[in-house]
């Protein structure tokens, strides 16, 4: 049997986050163009394997049928994959995990990972109508549920009980993801600053929600290139960046079977990530940099607890102790993560990676020392999967 | 051109006066269209019930065509429990979908350690801004839904619907 391949993320590139004025195809096309400016070898013709992620194409793009559309767009000619991919919010990261499998099993040889979301309708009530839509729709969305805040608001109570975590500490999170975001070019938020006195002084959302504990919802697209070794080798000369190990784990629907004891513990993220660890022969100690799901303020708080970086319970004290800014224990959202750089569900998990690509070639804007292995973690449809890829400057042996 | 179109706001020019079960919130319930009906049918008749396996004893929620457990199809309807204990709950204010009134409040609810359900993510009826608080007890509520039209060979049919959700108990 032929040697298993090894798969590279090459570099990528994000169009601007936000409110667009823009279609799904124009983003996806400036994402393309990011992503050519990264990579300037890189040449239509060398990409064999395409993935687009996306939730709303279809509702808010009259795009269903959207591969082809997109390799129309991009001027590309795939041979061995051409396929849509929706994981929600994860869209884009279980795309790179699908890109993984296929560059070690030698059916693709170059993919292009892209993900894209047209949020914002010429009337605001359809977005989040739409996100009705994206939960199980005749038994949660016919009780209202589906927009995040009052749920992750939920979260973030039975966090507080429990654990004694406070707002100061959620909004500490705020406060560093933007340090971070702030000089993103393309971030929804990017430029913006933010203070302790203006996140905890914010207008509430959904108690104890304030404005800045919640990420905005953004228009956008990101594309990365997934690659062989060799292929990479090609197209770039930085250092390569190896996709050591995945993890993905589901559990249960919205409303019923949550998992943990209470909402504020979530094993199912454990598990994503013990598995995740497990292929990748690491563990969180190993992990310089990482890129979490910080749709909410609580979510990167409980994130670091579930990924192993603290212990339960204790993510509140932790962020607070500056583990999460740089020089810290575990650099987190160096790129402003969800809260800064803003949310188009499908293209968030590729841009984590970018940011993981960038830290471990040693060209990250907000650079941590010396990192060699890094962390993307997405959750998607209402905390009910976690999706878990670890990179590093080697490969797994 | 642009003076024709400023007079007021439009719908989808296609759809005007069409029911699109696409945009629709509410489920299609009826037995043409989803073979949960009964489901809707006890609903109807004040009853909250779900699919139990008659293999594995497994039940299920929300109910199925066939057991999550085992992958039976011999299945039976049975009773839930109709009164549950608010864990936490959250009421919103501003940016509620479209067709839900505001404050929209949703509670995490633990119906007992005896329950085949043990938690639900559920919205809260009759219920004031401020009045529900943790440890509270709820109860099972039946209220109608918009009704849906079907076409039947060159006829259109009516459906009824209606929906659930909980309330606080009367104290």
């Amino acid at each position: 049997m032929a040697e298993k391949k090894k798969a590279v993320i090459v570099g990528g590139g994000t169009s601007k986050f936000g409110v667009r004025q823009a279609t799904i195809f124009d983003m996806l096309q400036e994402a393309m163009r990011a992503c050519s400016d990264d990579i300037p070898a890189l040449k239509p013709t060398d990409i064999d394997g395409l993935i687009i992620a996306t939730t709303m194409a279809g509702r808010h793009s009259s795009a269903l049928n959207t591969a082809p559309l997109v390799v129309h767009r991009l001027g590309l000619s795939p041979t061995s994959i051409c396929i849509r991919l929706d994981t929600l919010c994860a869209g884009s990261n279980s795309a790179i995990i699908v890109a993984k499998g296929l560059i070690e099993s030698g059916i693709s040889e170059v993919v292009l990972v892209t993900g894209a979301e047209k949020v914002y309708m010429p009337q605001r009530w359809e977005t989040n109508y739409t996100q009705l839509a994206v939960n199980d729709h005749d038994w949660d969305s016919a009780m209202g549920l589906g927009v995040p805040p009052p749920f992750f608001a939920m979260i973030a109570k039975m966090h507080m009980k429990r654990y004694g975590t406070t707002k100061e500490q959620m909004a500490h999170v705020s406060v560093t993801n933007y340090t971070y975001g702030t000089d993103s070019p393309n971030a929804h938020f990017g430029g913006r600053t933010l203070t302790m006195e203006q996140a905890l002084g914010a207008r509430i959302i959904a108690d104890p929600f304030g404005l800045y504990d919640c990420c905005p919802l953004s228009d956008g697209a990101s594309a990365v290139v997934i690659a062989s070794e060799e292929r990479a080798k090609e197209l770039t000369d930085r250092s390569m960046v190896y996709l050591r190990g995945t993890g993905q784990h589901a559990t249960h629907s919205m409303s019923v079977g949550w998992p943990g004891d209470t909402l504020a513990e979530w094993p199912h993220l454990k598990k994503a990530g013990e598995v995740a660890f497990k292929n990748a022969k690491l563990t969180p100690k190993d992990i310089d940099v990482a890129e979490t799901h910080d749709c909410f303020s609580i979510s990167e708080v409980i994130e670091l607890e579930e990924l192993g970086f603290c212990k339960k319970g204790e993510g509140g004290a932790f962020v607070t102790s500056g583990a999460i800014n740089m020089g810290g224990e575990i650099p987190t959202n160096t790129d402003g993560g969800l809260l800064v750089y803003g949310h188009p569900f499908g293209a968030s998990g590729a841009r984590q990676a970018i940011e993981i690509c960038k830290q471990l070639q040693g060209r990250a804007i907000h650079q941590v020392k010396d990192a060699n292995f890094g962390l993307t973690h997405n959750l998607s449809g209402t905390c009910a999967q976690h999706t878990v890829v670890i990179y590093g400057r080697e490969p797994v042996e | 051109m642009a003076d024709e179109n400023k007079a007021e706001i439009v719908g989808t020019p296609a759809l005007d006066g069409t029911y699109v079960a696409e945009m629709d919130i509410w489920p299609l319930e009826c037995q043409e269209f989803n073979r949960l009906y009964p489901f809707y049918d006890n609903l109807k008749a004040g009853k909250f019930t779900t699919t139990k396996c008659k293999k594995c004893g497994h039940i299920a929620f929300p109910p199925g065509v066939i057991c999550p457990k085992c992958w039976s199809d011999e299945l039976e309807w049975v009773e839930l429990p109709q009164r549950a204990k608010v864990v936490t709950l959250t009421e919103t204010q501003a940016g509620a979908p479209l067709g839900f009134p505001s404050p929209l409040i949703m509670a995490w609810l633990t119906f007992g350690e005896d329950s085949p359900l043990k938690h639900l993510l559920g919205r809260i009826v009759n219920c004031k801004e401020g009045e529900l608080k943790e440890g509270d007890e709820v109860q099972f509520v039946v209220f109608d839904v918009p009704s849906h039209p079907i076409e039947v060979k060159k006829e259109t049919k009516i459906c009824d619907r209606v929906f659930y959700a909980f309330e606080p108990m009367k104290k």
